[in-house]
């Protein structure tokens, strides 16, 4: 069982645990691999180059001296990773404000499609992500959707449907209640 | 704040995770974060379960500086100490009780064979995420032994440096770099060292930390209490 969780570990998993272990190369090889996906997320929710460039750099600060208090579990390093940057993210949004969204597509801030969760990729989390957010009625599918994705506060997300703060609350957190009961069965 | 309620934990977790609550409740939460186990294991489940809508964000390239901005910035923190903010944190972690049933039977022994005579301090390390206990430390009046119970080995060419910080103390003391052995034994008790005390376990370079305080990550905690 060792042996197979071990050998299921991802490339991403390992050089988190180089990284733990003082590995400046290490650190760089990550950057390689997921500073892409990171900036792509930072991006949709700062919507300014400048500042997710900024969430970038202190996301991996933080992966440096973080690194070593990782638990090695299987899968575990990019969703760790996709929390590091959120959380910094989220931060700046919160210090400086956040931009009004642009029509600029390569910011990908495009309308939450109904089947939009049709689009998050292959992998056993997604597809059981999937399996159960088709459970969820619209609404609060595109409310889950934009606080997690373009990383709105439940006021904010108010405004931007348009609808009032209280249903807003009761749409996500009833969503977030049927969510676990899927996903934990 | 934090509900008792076990389903409310969970929902709170979720929302924590998903970023809508504002930055007072965010606040509180991160804070409980240092005491609540279960509260830990919603919020990682969440950031597992969630993880895959992160996939709706179009990957980008960055700034092509960004990379050596990263590297010029690790150069200069490396030696540099901790924030003191992070230290009040740390002040707040507490046994959980989780972590305190994983190690008892540990203790029990370690307590029966420990060379201190008539230890009245304890103190369980884990780290920071997670409740396995990883060292444990005795003290009293003829000082104090420290030593790991799994087996933990910093990173080459560093070694573990043991602080504490005396109850609503904001600042650690070094109390000393542990020895490859891992072990750590100091013949008088330590002033900040008393119930309610936390002592902590950074990665530090050969011979010690360079400056008063820790430079490198905290990889262990632990609250020390009196038994």
């Amino acid at each position: 069982m060792m042996d197979n969780q071990s050998a299921a570990l991802s490339p991403v998993e390992i050089l988190i645990d180089a990284v733990g272990h003082g590995s400046q190369v290490a650190l760089q090889r990550l950057y390689e691999i997921e500073s892409r996906r990171l900036y792509g997320i930072a991006l949709r929710i700062v919507q300014r180059r400048e500042i997710a460039a900024e969430v970038l750099q202190e996301t991996f600060l933080q992966i440096w001296q973080n690194a070593a208090a990782f638990s090695h579990e299987r899968g575990a390093g990019a969703a760790w990773l996709t929390g590091i940057v959120r959380f910094r993210a989220l931060d700046a949004v919160r210090k400086a404000g956040r931009e009004v969204p642009s029509d600029d597509p390569r910011l990908g801030d495009e309308a939450v499609e109904p089947d939009v969760i049709d689009k998050i990729g292959a992998s056993v989390e997604a597809d059981a992500l999937r399996r159960c957010f088709k459970l969820l009625d619209p609404k609060q599918q595109r409310c889950i959707v934009l606080a997690f994705v373009d990383g709105l506060s439940y006021s904010e997300v108010a405004t931007r449907i348009k609808a009032p703060l209280g249903s807003v609350k009761s749409w996500i957190r009833r969503g977030l209640h049927s969510l676990r009961r899927c996903l934990e069965q | 704040m934090i509900p008792d309620n076990s389903q409310e934990l969970r929902i709170l977790a979720g929302e924590y995770v998903l970023g809508v609550l504002d930055a007072h409740e965010a606040d509180e939460v991160a804070a409980a974060l240092a005491v609540n186990a279960e509260l830990r294991r919603a919020v990682v489940f969440w950031e597992r379960r969630l993880h895959p809508l992160s996939s709706l964000a179009i990957s980008a390239e960055p700034p092509s500086s960004t990379w050596l901005a990263i590297e010029a910035r690790i150069r200069t923190k490396t030696a540099k100490p901790v924030a003191k903010s992070f230290w009040i944190n740390l002040a707040l972690w507490r046994w959980s009780t989780a972590g305190f049933a994983a190690a008892a039977a540990a203790l029990a022994l370690w307590i029966a064979i420990t060379p201190v005579p008539g230890p009245n301090l304890v103190a369980i390390l884990h780290p920071p995420q997670q409740d396995q206990a990883s060292w444990i430390a005795t003290a009293g009046r003829s000082g104090l032994v420290l030593r790991a119970v799994t087996t933990a080995t910093p990173p080459s060419d560093r070694a573990f440096e043991l602080w504490a910080i005396a109850p609503g103390a904001t600042q650690p003391r070094s109390l000393g770099v542990i020895s490859p052995n891992g072990e750590l034994r100091l013949s008088r008790l330590p002033a900040d060292l008393r119930d309610g005390a936390t002592l902590a376990i950074s990665i530090e370079p050969i011979g010690g930390s360079p400056t008063q305080l820790p430079s490198g990550p905290v990889v262990y905690i632990g609250s020390v209490k009196a038994v």
